[in-house]
């Protein structure tokens, strides 16, 4: 009889694909049917829509209603698809113009009331609306300001049924009351006002916080409860510099995902997640029974990713960011699809020497048996740890040092200026090699393109000895490297190299660095 | 009581306008309400098409409005179910035979004070 089409997005991963959604009334006793691998809560679209429809003066036809969501052999979840259902239904009963929903994604959820409720992926959808060649998106009207974030697509927030089909029919809109947007907004973090400054004393690893920042190091905080590791791992994204474009975007669609409030804004601040030590593997990695949601790492992106009390974390946990340590991505395989999410963090660990905490603390009496003490270090395996490129040491604070270290407290812009010089280094060197800083650096790259450090024997000693494994030389180049782009030298030397292998190794540089670089 | 009794007179009511309608359609009303133990079959008509005689074995359903839903809405699986069962036993008992068999459904609503509306649907079961 009657059939017309509208269109939406399914997600999976960060890429939406399009899916047509055909409404078609047949000849039959009134019935609806949903076609197209939906999920249940798709399929649950069914009753929530004819509500919807009944509630805002227009008709659900009483006569056979298929609706069919192509392409049929994608799985498709979630409730975003109610809108473009409605539409559908609406035009193929001719309630306005079919030729209106031509080129229009549409998106949003549908109360009973008939109002249009916000939906996760907003942003990523309209990304994937835009360069799919679509020329309009209809999304929650509290939702515009963040699907207008995309460029180079025409949006329409519309509050309810009411308002869509007087906006499709080119008639003025009624007013209506909109859904607000609920949720943890995006930039949590980021306005914190956290100042390195706050933190006494510990100037060595405020030093080796800022190597981190500059060269986006993954780094292990080790040392007893109460010298500052958690305060220092948070103060880490204060340091870091703002994000570009591209990444701003790709952050905000990851954030936009798991269901974070964007308020209407792109999330130009590094993120930074710190999920507690009880979390699951796919609250982590990411997960969800047919179609995944971005985890904590992946909300990490371009940012940092802090695990406190690290060996508390179940081994699973630690063990699943291997993978996405290396890669930068995470694939999560289904039945049907895979989903595919960016999660290239910077890992930040922090870790109490023993269960007691006064292991290895001059000063502090373990109450730990030996064995229970090796115990608890393992449990950071060791592929693990040879991913990590700074183990910093905490030393408790002694009285004389804090008094010296008081005096050069410094604040974090003025660390985050030499961070964004040295970044500034590492682009310009790095330019064209798809890579922006030193951390992520591919090892054959460092040795092949990059010239090689004087005093390199410093490095094949410690490899002979069996003290660094093949990573580990690649390790402390990059590392070598961020140290000479913040002391603004062109190639690092025996120095950097030397200051290098001690962060990598967990000892204490001293004298050394302080010398050599200085705060 | 009286309310049965006017839904009842709405029941034959809907059911007059349902032959009506098939005649309209061309076809012949052979038998109203057939009852057995199994249930009832409101209309029985036949229709003379290209391949033969088909036999139209129709379920009418009435309503006074739409507060509760179209009456199609209210003629169920398990309806036509039976009327396909109740389709047999009419034919073994008449000895009719006929080339093709079909069940349709008719709802009708009789609002007060408006037009009553009957919509006819062909082959359903």
């Amino acid at each position: 009889m009657a059939s017309a089409c509208a269109r939406s997005v399914a997600l999976v991963g960060l890429e939406g694909r399009i899916v047509e959604v055909e409404a078609d009334i047949g000849a039959g006793l009134p019935r609806t049917v949903l076609v197209g691998l939906p999920d249940s809560a798709l399929y649950q679209a069914r009753d929530r829509c004819k509500a919807a429809v009944s509630n805002s003066g227009q008709e659900w036809p009483i006569s056979l209603l298929t609706i069919n969501l192509s392409p049929a052999t994608l799985p498709k979840a979630g409730s975003h698809y109610d809108v473009a259902i409605v539409a559908a239904i609406l035009a193929a009963q001719r309630v306005f113009p079919v030729d209106e929903l031509r080129r229009t994604v549409l998106l949003g959820e549908l109360g009973l009331d008939g109002r249009l409720r916000p939906v996760r992926g907003i942003l990523p959808a309209t990304l994937a609306a835009q360069q799919t060649g679509f020329t309009r998106v209809i999304v929650p009207l509290r939702q515009a300001g963040e699907a207008e974030l995309v460029e180079g697509i025409e949006v329409f927030g519309v509050g309810s049924i009411t308002q869509l089909v007087a906006f499709l029919r080119g008639v003025p809109m009624p007013d209506v009351e909109p859904i607000d947007v609920v949720g943890e907004p995006a930039d949590r973090h980021a306005n914190r006002r956290l100042d390195l400054a706050d933190v006494v004393g510990q100037v060595e690893a405020k030093w080796a916080c800022e190597v981190a920042a500059a060269g986006r190091h993954h780094m292990l905080f080790h040392g007893p409860p109460g010298v500052g590791k958690t305060m220092l791992a948070e103060r880490v994204p204060g340091l870091l510099p703002d994000l570009d474009v591209h990444d701003a975007l790709e952050v905000s669609a990851v954030h936009s995902l798991a269901g974070f409030n964007l308020a209407d804004q792109l999330i130009t601040r590094p993120p930074y997640s710190d999920p507690h030590h009880s979390a699951s593997v796919a609250s982590i990695v990411g997960g969800g029974q047919r179609m995944a949601k971005p985890g904590a790492i992946s909300c990490a992106h371009k940012g940092v990713l802090f695990l406190d009390e690290a060996p508390e974390f179940q081994p699973a946990v630690l063990e699943a960011l291997r993978t996405p340590l290396e890669s930068g991505m995470i694939t999560l395989g289904r039945s049907e699809v895979h989903a595919r999410f960016p999660a290239r963090f910077q890992l930040i660990l922090a870790a109490n020497p023993c269960p007691c905490g006064q292991a290895a603390t001059p000063g502090g009496h373990c109450q730990c048996p030996p064995v229970v003490v090796r115990r608890y270090a393992e449990k950071i395996s060791g592929p693990i740890r040879d991913r990590i490129d700074i183990n910093q040491a905490f030393l408790p604070l002694r009285k004389a040092y804090l008094k010296a270290a008081l005096q050069r407290a410094e604040p974090s812009a003025v660390v985050a200026e030499r961070v964004l010089q040295a970044r500034d280094r590492q682009r310009r060197r790095l330019a064209g090699s798809g890579w922006q800083t030193n951390g992520e650096v591919s090892g054959s790259y460092l040795r092949r393109h990059l010239p090689l450090p004087d005093g390199l024997q410093v490095v094949d000693e410690a490899v002979d000895r069996g003290r660094l494994s093949a990573r580990g030389v690649d390790k402390v180049l990059r590392l070598a490297w961020t140290i000479a782009d913040l002391a603004a030298h062109d190639v690092p030397g025996r120095d950097e190299l030397a200051i290098a292998l001690a962060m990598r190794r967990g000892e204490q540089p001293g004298a050394v660095r302080l010398e050599a670089v200085g705060p | 009581m009286a309310a049965t009794e006017s839904k009842k007179q709405i029941g034959i009511r809907g059911e007059d306008l349902a032959c009506a309608e098939l005649e309209r359609l061309g076809m012949q009303v052979l038998e109203r309400n057939w009852r057995c133990r199994l249930g009832e079959i409101d209309i029985v008509a036949a229709e003379a098409g290209r391949t033969g005689l088909t036999l139209v074995f129709c379920e009418v359903k009435c309503r006074s409005g739409l507060g509760f839903g179209h009456p199609l809405e209210a003629i169920t699986y398990a309806k036509m179910r039976t009327l396909r069962q109740l389709a047999a036993l009419w034919m073994r008992e008449h000895r009719r035979k006929a080339s093709s068999i079909r069940l349709d459904a008719i709802g009708v609503v009789l609002a007060p004070g408006q037009e009553p509306s009957v919509t006819h649907v062909r082959g359903v079961g």
